[in-house]
């Protein structure tokens, strides 16, 4: 084999090499010693400019290179396709909002270090190459490496027991899911004639289809991503993970964990299939979730309890499609997982970063936390409510256009049953993502919890975030035709 | 001829919601005024339009069609007809006098108060001219977040939990109708609802079967918003905390598009259900013409006896849908309009007594009509025109719905005749408590009388009822085309 490195293997890399490089610069920046004492309360706005210039030049690698689809990079290591490009530049713009969010809100809890840039920065980079990697070693590399970046990220706040408990059940469980992984991997590798790239298993699959060692290779990988994308019976870790961590992080990891691993599993099971039985299970799954996440929601009063729930109950609208797919009657639906994943996206990130708009030295995270939150700062309990409405799927918003491709699919397929669950579990969830609503405009502030100077990158991003969910309410065109292309581009190539 | 009118029509108030947010929040009265003056535009533009409604016309008139959402099949479509135009400008026609009245009852918040209320007017114009079933629905969900927020912010004591159930209660019934809907879609291939018609029609019949169960599905969600006993109690909760002007709009517009709807996509999509559903909606909007009449009699505060008065009143509205006879239609579709003006002028004459009183329960009050002859007189025409008397509104919708009744099945009518009667025992045991009898409490010997902006509120709705009891002819012509077409789906 030759070692050289083409031109395309170049592009292909690039956005995530970008990510890489960024986190290390930062991690240099924020290394001069003197202003250690006070460090925490600064806002260091130069880190979180490097950081989106960062972010913008991978996003910008990512919208322009590519085009056409180019597999068996790297030795088969990964592809360069319109549907890794779309799930990284999800990814991306998350990291985006995200550091713009990070300056300001880390100052006002004291702790704003450059570790906590770097270390988003290199989990972007491997979700970035997870959302490429066709092959099971590259795909359980980025996975593990992303989980540490992420591992860290949730102990944050070292001073925190919550935090540093979340960390260490999140890290326990994580490395008991990439078990899993790893054993279906085995399997899998086993199977197919020894070879460790998707596309050897997806021509080795239709053969070896009814051999059961194969069949328990998927499922347990399917298990390993179930974890990271918090599927119930695999969910038990998110509600105390996410009330654990710093708020900021919390909306980095649900939206940008999620979106990579639903990537990469999309990838895996296209290429793997699975048939009628997988496809059974996860449909029971995608069931389960969906109510128990709704349901789970319905009592909390800490609102990043509750998100972490809602969360969940997201996991499983999305595991539709999958469902869907599996049954013979082709990917095509895994657009509206794409299109999904983009809405879920831009509303989780707005709720969780109004959440960081009202710390002050730590998470104000009760429900009650919000009261009166609209006459104070009406522009934020808007960005608040918008979020809200788009989770439960009210129209005019982003998250009405996912699940209205969602459940068409799933009528469309025959399964009338899922979308009447899905619905079901909507109405529910409709309860409790009017609480904060309530809270912000129904009843009065009780104390000074809304004086807080808010710093400017916290708002911008929140601009973003709910200007994307109006956007993709009102006239989702253009990203739906995006997501059916990349989908195109993932069953062509 | 390519028409914007209908777009124009259904924007200005979200046009002018956006102008308004840009005021600053202490300029209460150019706020106020801004807010009447954008909807009295949309009132011009509604007349202008009906200047140019033919009423002979068949079928859907100043379309719209611009594909909006192509990728998911998704158009935006208007058009109006006989069975709409009434109630669009029912609409129109109501949002000036609502927001008059809000002049001295709402003082908190102002700005967000005006700008909830014209994001409702653009809703239920919306849901009265959508042709495409996703834009419906879309406006259909978009006018309940404003309401919630009027219900939730500016209501009573108990608005909380009005407001989560006055919402919960309408997503239920709504989300329900949206799978119907995407089931309809991978059946037809299409949303748009006149296309959708044709192809149920010809190529693509449901079988009976499926029709039996959206049916169940899109009546649900509208029964609920009409409501349908045993669907209705969510609507004296929200009522009674509701604010003047929330009540106004949910009893004289937002209730009407559920029995629109109805008429609209439930009856026409699966004719073969609604006639089996026949005897049970008939006899469910007949328990709650006596339900709601029974109830009404009973109760003590005086908002809560009108919002049970509605639920008989849209009870004949129901009747008068399912039992398939051209007049009781068309007098259907006037009752709305009726119920619309009458209760709703009720509703704002229990908000100018209560702005100077702060009770609505019957029993602080008794002979005020010597201390305000003005708004007694008022009042009792509204309650007249409730109840049905001749010469003025009430009258013509009433008795066309019973007339229709009493042709397909007397016992029917017969039942709904006793909820007429009944309807004048609770108006007028409410008009004596109310108006008559001697002056027990003496607050209520220095009430002040109507002053010149309550009489700009009021005088419009006195005069339409007029009008209409008086000379109906116009507005019949209007609708009855329309019906006749539409019955034509039943020519079985």
């Amino acid at each position: 084999m030759e070692l050289l490195i083409s031109p395309t293997e170049i592009e292909a890399i690039l956005p995530a090499g970008i990510l890489f490089l960024t986190g290390l610069v930062l991690l240099l920046v924020d290394l001069g010693g003197k202003e250690r004492a006070d460090s925490g309360m600064n806002p260091k706005n130069h880190l979180v400019f490097i950081g989106c210039a960062g972010s913008v030049l991978a996003l910008m690698a990512l919208v322009t290179g590519g085009g056409s689809v180019v597999t068996s990079l790297y030795a088969g290591a990964m592809s360069d396709d319109a549907f890794g490009r779309f799930a990284g530049a999800l990814v991306t713009l998350a990291l985006l909002l995200t550091t713009l969010g990070a300056g300001g809100y880390l100052s006002s809890i004291g702790q704003n270090r450059g570790e906590f840039y770097s270390l988003l920065f290199f989990g972007a980079g491997a979700m970035v190459l997870l959302c490429q990697a066709t092959n099971l070693v590259s795909i359980f590399v980025a996975i593990e490496t992303l989980s540490l970046s992420v591992f860290v990220l949730a102990g944050y706040t070292t001073d925190r027991r919550p935090s540093s408990e979340g960390a260490f059940k999140y890290f326990v469980l994580g490395a008991f899911s990439s078990g899993f992984l790893l054993l279906g991997m085995a399997f899998l590798y086993g199977v197919s004639g020894g070879s460790l790239a998707l596309s050897d298993i997806a021509a080795n699959g239709p053969q070896v289809a009814d051999d059961i060692l194969f069949a328990v290779g998927v499922l347990l990988m399917v298990i390993g991503f179930a974890f990271k994308v918090g599927a119930v019976p695999f969910h038990s870790w998110i509600p105390d993970v996410y009330q654990g961590a710093p708020v900021i992080a919390v909306g980095w990891m649900a939206v940008a964990v999620k979106v990579a691993s639903f990537a990469a599993l999309l990838r895996l099971l296209v290429a793997a299939g699975g048939g009628e039985t997988l496809s059974r299970l996860i449909a029971a799954i995608a069931v389960v979730t969906m109510l128990l996440g709704n349901l789970a929601a319905l009592n909390q009063t800490n609102i990043k309890r509750m998100l972490a729930y809602s969360g969940i109950a997201h996991t499983g609208y999305l595991l539709i499609p999958l469902v869907l797919g599996l049954t013979g009657t082709g990917f095509e639906s895994g657009s509206s997982m794409l299109f999904y994943l983009a809405a879920y996206s831009v509303t989780t990130f707005a709720a969780f970063a109004v959440i960081a708009t009202l710390s002050r030295g730590q998470d104000r995270e009760s429900i009650d936390d919000l009261n009166g939150l609209a006459s104070k700062h009406p522009m934020i309990a808007v960005v608040m409510t918008l979020a809200m409405l788009s989770l439960a799927g009210i129209p005019l918003t982003a998250g009405f256009v996912g699940k209205l491709m969602i459940f068409r699919d799933a009528v469309e397929g025959g399964y009338i049953y899922l979308a009447l669950i899905g619905i079901i579990s909507s109405v529910i969830s409709v309860y409790y993502y009017l609480r904060p609503v309530v809270a912000m405009y129904f009843r009065e502030a009780t104390g000074d919890q809304h004086e807080v100077e808010h710093p400017w990158g916290l708002h911008l991003a929140l601009a973003l975030a709910g200007g994307a969910i109006l956007l993709l309410g009102i006239d989702p065109q253009a990203l739906v035709e995006f997501s059916v292309e990349s989908m195109r581009s993932l069953l062509g190539g | 001829m390519a028409s914007h009118i209908l777009s124009l029509i259904v924007l200005t108030p979200a046009i002018g919601a956006l102008l308004l947010a840009f005021v600053d929040r202490k300029n209460v009265s150019v706020i106020r005024q801004g807010a009447l003056m954008i909807s009295c535009v949309t009132l011009a533009l509604g007349i202008l339009m009906a200047g140019s409604f033919e009423g002979s016309t068949l079928g859907y008139q100043m379309v719209e069609t611009h594909s909006w959402i192509p990728g998911l099949g998704i158009g935006y479509h208007l058009g109006i007809d006989g069975i709409s135009i009434l109630l669009v400008l029912l609409t129109c026609f109501t949002m000036p006098m609502v927001f008059l009245s809000t002049w001295k009852a709402v003082g908190t918040r102002v700005k967000e108060f005006n700008i909830c209320l014209l994001l409702m007017q653009t809703g239920m114009l919306g849901a009265f001219v959508a042709l495409d079933i996703i834009l419906f629905y879309l406006y259909y969900e978009a006018m309940l977040i404003p309401m919630y927020l009027i219900i939730g912010i500016w209501g009573g004591k108990r608005r909380i939990y009005a407001a989560l159930k006055f919402f919960i209660y309408t997503m239920v019934g709504s989300l329900l109708m949206f799978l119907a809907i995407l089931y309809l879609w991978q059946h037809t291939g299409t949303f748009d609802l006149p296309l959708m018609l044709e192809r149920l029609r010809t190529s693509t019949p449901l079988d009976p079967q499926a029709q039996f169960w959206l049916f169940g599905a899109f009546t649900l969600s509208f029964a609920i918003k009409v409501p349908l006993f045993p669907l209705h109690t969510w609507l004296p909760d929200a009522h009674v905390e509701a604010p003047t002007a929330g009540s106004v709009v949910l009893a004289g517009v937002l209730l009407k598009i559920g029995t629109y709807g109805l008429i609209r996509f439930a009856v026409p999509l699966f004719p073969l259900a609604a006639l089996e559903f026949q005897p049970l909606l008939c006899w469910l909007s007949l328990i709650g013409i006596i339900f709601g009449a029974l109830m009404a009699l009973v109760q003590d505060d005086i908002k809560k006896l009108i919002a049970y008065s509605s639920v008989s009143h849209l009870g004949f509205v129901v009747l008068a849908i399912f039992v398939f006879d051209a007049s009781a239609i068309t007098g259907g579709v006037l009752q709305m309009v009726n119920h619309g003006l009458s209760t709703g002028m009720l509703f704002l004459l229990i908000g100018v007594i209560y702005e100077r009183r702060h009770t609505r329960e019957l029993s602080d009050y008794g002979g005020i009509a010597r201390v305000v002859p003005v708004y007694a007189t008022f009042f009792i025409i509204a309650t007249l025109s409730s109840i049905g008397l001749p010469g003025l509104n009430g009258f013509v919708g009433e008795f066309l719905i019973l007339a229709g009744t009493f042709k397909v099945d007397p016992l029917y009518g017969t039942v709904a005749a006793t909820g007429v009667i009944l309807g004048a025992l609770y108006m007028l045991k409410l008009v004596r408590l109310f108006l008559f009898g001697p002056i027990i409490h003496d607050e209520n010997r220095v009430i002040p009388d109507l002053d010149a902006r309550e009489w700009t509120y009021l005088l419009p709705f006195v005069l339409l009822m007029i009008w209409i009891g008086l000379y109906p002819k116009p507005f019949i012509e209007m609708v009855q085309p329309s019906i006749e077409h539409y019955l034509q789906l039943f020519a079985y």
